[in-house]
């Protein structure tokens, strides 16, 4: 299986794939209608010149663009080429079966969505803007995302600000993985280039399914050809798939309810910061649990070189349902805990996160008590392959899953369903935090498709779709 | 135990309606309500479509019951019969050979059952012996527990006088006192009976060795000529099939899983197929038979039946978790044993010495999977919100409120809780 690595093909690859611009604080994502084919395309032609590749790092402004299937539809690609797409993307996140999966129900149902769910205006397309400075972002914002003659109308726009701590306070975005062929890393972080980018070999050592053209389907041959040695067009090679959830934070509650339930729990829990940690299994520094069970660390802030079995089975200082320790179990699941057939299985379901903030921020001390304005949150966005292998696979079995390692009915104590149990194993015996409220409320969300640049010009070289 | 019964032409859309319509509420529905069954673990109910067999000839629709229970087969279809006598004709009697109207005698269902009853190629039982009622006390038994901790502040206590508190607590209630007594355990005779049934099959190979052994060079060979020559395209599953399978999956911390494949033509692949099924039945009724299947800790039960006089399998299981997630255990854990079943079945992932290869080729595989899955139009569990671990968990956790225990024990009897 082990092939020799591949180089990613870095000018045919959009920036984000490469970087989360951390550089550059401001930015805004726009989800567009396409209303005239033609122009659009000529639009997306225009900017597959313009947008930020992998190549190298723009300082001042960056941009990106994904579609969806009735995008890449509208935009003429063929019936046949779009049932090529995974059927996850194809059907999209509101699909009911999927809302059961990813745990979209209750006040998180689609149809209380401000965007992206069937009831809402239809979203052909997403502008990625990011800049260093507020002005900078508005002139772009000016230049870009004036839609005159560009045959698209703008749906909904969404703030994504970048910050070294999302909104309960935590410092965030500290672990990820690294590409294959793109940069070096420590050996346990490098994840293989197909996991993340359509047309390179994976954690298996095989080609995950991507869109593959007829032969005749791409005259002009502007699209690279199939790694595998079919001489089919690779619409996918170089492009990957995008998720994007807007998950409002109720910063409030979060921290009215925890500091309720430190102080009738006697010395149990500690304060609500370090019921919180638990909850997270880092502290709001950053410190690892594990590494740093009592007290935040400042040393620890950007610590990432550890793993659970070792030195935490049983989760006496990480529990073992903590966010951090579902999203990314490290070596702590079957088969083996603690070898490398478990860390293997963990290979298998990383993601690129490429989070950002929006709206204003809320003091945690100021928090409790103060009233729920619903006007902050997570623009939650990954990149992957596999939307069923990564993303669906992780939320739905490890994040969500009341069974997660052996519990029993608890849920991701951020980001899970009100009224479950969060449970911090201890000695001599657990402590359980029982009816916890939902804190965070998906308010919108869509799967994209994050072409290559060669795969953006094939798409303006199409023709037919609404004028 | 596994029924298999075709069903008459021109029934099957009407069967499939009731089924479906069963399946929304597998345990009450007014026409078979499984949840009354005392003995059943699981219980499932489909129908297949009509088909044709490799060489092109017709094969009926069928209708199949099965059931993971405890105790014997007839006191379970008598119980069967017993609590939906006219639930069972309406569902029957789109089947060849039940009559198609008027009453029907209870010995006739019964003997229809029996008569329709067919044996597992293999089955697997994620922990021999443990019973509905062990498990569902069990946990009723842990969940009091955890109220009773929820209750008080256990800070500081030493871990002896914690778990004494907890034996108290049990003792103290009337409906959770059983739990102080062990749960029982095979006594010498019958761990004897079981060394001599375990040793029964290892003892007929040897007996048969003189033929085996030569034979299996040959055999080996000719395994490998049908592997070259097999065709292995794996084709997708239409979108149609996907959503309609997903449109039934994730409902609670359990699933379904039922999918029924071609067997590969010839003797060889005959024989390769019952050969391995014999040594699957054998592995997991006496090695793998206390939680771990090769280190898979999802299973519940499961079990290989071949239909059509051996042309086709239909394989049937109870696991937790995701489709997404079982399949990679397969492909992580236990690749090599699913090679040595499924490559058998047309379309298979071209394997390599029976072994190797086959699902380690993670798409095809998956599209194998999904392709040959059918949808499990009733679907009853019993405790569909325990996982297997949940259940292995409840039993060590009622094991150790009897008995000495070292501190070190007791500390680590105190975290399962």
């Amino acid at each position: 299986m082990a092939a020799t690595p591949v180089s990613l093909e870095v000018q045919d690859v959009q920036g984000l794939v490469a970087s989360a611009y951390g550089h550059l604080p401001h930015g805004c994502f726009v989800l567009l209608e396409i209303a005239d084919a033609t122009k659009a395309r000529a639009w997306l032609g225009e900017l597959a010149g313009d947008v930020t590749t992998a190549a190298g790092r723009v300082e001042g402004e960056s941009i990106n663009v994904a579609l969806t299937p009735s995008g890449l539809e509208k935009l003429g690609v063929p019936r046949s080429a779009l049932g090529a797409f995974s059927l996850e993307f194809q059907d999209g996140m509101t699909e009911s079966s999927r809302s059961r999966v990813l745990g979209d129900t209750g006040d998180s149902a689609p149809e209380y969505w401000a965007w992206g769910s069937p009831d809402t205006a239809s979203i052909d397309l997403i502008l990625l803007l990011y800049a260093s400075t507020q002005q900078e972002l508005a002139g772009m914002l000016t230049r870009r995302a004036d839609l005159g003659g560009t045959g698209l109308r703008e749906v909904h726009h969404l703030d994504a600000r970048r910050d070294e701590r999302e909104h309960f306070g935590f410092h965030d975005g500290i672990s990820q993985p690294v590409i294959e062929g793109f940069r070096t890393g420590h050996a346990r972080d490098t994840i293989k280039t197909g996991e993340f980018v359509l047309g390179y070999p994976n954690e298996y050592g095989q080609f995950t399914a991507r869109p593959l053209l007829e032969h005749g389907e791409d005259p002009g041959h502007l699209l690279p050809r199939d790694a595998q040695g079919s001489g089919r067009p690779d619409l996918g090679r170089n492009g990957t798939y995008l998720v994007l959830r807007q998950l409002a934070q109720d910063v409030s509650g979060f921290w009215t309810h925890l500091h309720g339930v430190a102080q009738s729990s006697g010395n149990g829990y500690g304060d609500a910061t370090a019921l919180a940690a638990r909850m997270v299994g880092r502290w709001p520094g950053g410190a690892p649990l594990v590494l740093s069970p009592d007290r935040d660390d400042p040393a620890l802030s950007d610590a990432n070189d550890f793993a659970y079995h070792q030195t935490d089975q049983l989760g006496l200082r990480c529990p073992i349902g903590a966010h951090l320790r579902r999203a990314h179990p490290r070596d702590s699941l079957d088969p083996n805990p603690g070898s490398d057939s478990s860390v293997a299985i963990d290979r298998m379901h990383r993601l690129l996160r490429r989070g950002r903030l929006y709206g204003p921020r809320v003091d945690p001390d100021d928090a409790p008590g103060a009233p729920d304005d619903r006007q902050r949150g997570l623009q939650f966005m990954c990149l992957c392959a596999n939307l069923s292998r990564q993303f669906e696979f992780i939320q739905h079995t490890w994040v969500n899953n009341p069974k997660f390692d052996g519990l029993y009915e608890d849920s991701d104590p951020l980001l899970g369903p009100r009224g479950r149990a969060f449970t911090i194993q201890a000695r001599p015996t657990r402590r359980r935090v029982t009816n916890l409220p939902a804190f965070v409320q998906v308010r919108g969300g869509a799967y994209f498709f994050l072409p290559g640049i060669r795969a953006m010009r094939w798409l303006a070289s199409l023709s037919g779709g609404p004028s | 135990m596994t029924i298999v019964a075709d069903v008459k032409p021109r029934h099957g859309a009407g069967l499939k309606r009731l089924l479906t319509k069963m399946g929304q509420d597998a345990a009450g529905n007014d026409v078979v309500p499984l949840g009354e069954l005392s003995t059943a673990h699981f219980a499932r109910m489909l129908m297949l479509d009509p088909t044709k067999d490799l060489d092109g000839n017709p094969l009926p629709a069928h209708f199949l019951y099965m059931s993971d229970i405890d105790g014997s087969v007839e006191e379970h279809l008598e119980e069967l019969v017993d609590i939906a006598p006219d639930g069972l004709d309406q569902v029957l009697r789109h089947c060849e050979g039940y009559p198609a109207r008027g009453k029907v005698a209870r010995d006739d269902r019964l003997e229809f059952l029996s008569a329709h009853a067919v044996k597992a190629g293999a089955e697997y039982v994620n922990t021999v012996g443990r019973t509905l009622a062990q498990v569902r006390d069990e946990a009723h038994l842990r969940a009091e527990i955890q109220d009773f901790l929820d209750s008080g502040d256990f800070e500081g206590v030493e871990p002896e006088a914690a778990r004494d508190a907890i034996r108290r607590f049990v003792q103290a209630r009337e409906d959770l006192r059983w739990a102080i007594e062990p749960a029982p355990s095979p006594g010498p005779a019958q761990r004897a009976a079981e060394l001599v049934q375990a040793l029964g099959f290892p003892l007929e190979l040897l007996a048969l060795a003189p033929v085996i052994v030569p034979a299996l060079p040959v055999w080996a060979l000719l395994l490998r000529l049908h592997e070259l020559r097999d065709k292995a395209r794996t084709i997708p599953p239409s979108d149609t099939h996907d959503r309609e399978l997903a449109a039934l999956e994730d409902f609670t911390a359990q699933n379904p899983f039922s999918a029924v494949g071609e067997r590969k033509p010839g003797l060889t692949r005959l024989v390769t197929a019952a050969s391995i099924l014999r040594l699957v039945d054998y592995g997991a009724r006496y090695i793998f038979n206390n939680g771990s299947l090769t280190g898979v800790k999802t299973i519940h039960f499961a079990r290989w039946v071949f239909l059509d006089d051996t042309r086709r399998m239909i394989f049937a299981s109870s696991y937790d978790g995701s489709l997404e997630s079982y399949m990679d255990d397969f492909i992580n854990q236990v690749w090599w044993g699913l090679n040595a079943v499924f490559s058998n079945g047309v379309g298979f992932p071209r394997t390599s010495w029976l072994v190797f290869g086959g699902s380690q080729n993670e798409q095809p595989f998956k599209d194998y999977l999904r392709r040959h899955e059918v949808p499990t139009q009733v679907w009853y569990s019993a405790y569909d919100e325990l996982t297997a671990i949940n259940i292995d968990n409840n039993a060590q956790i009622r094991a150790g409120l009897s008995g000495e225990m070292s501190r070190e024990e007791t500390e680590a009897w105190l975290l399962l809780l």
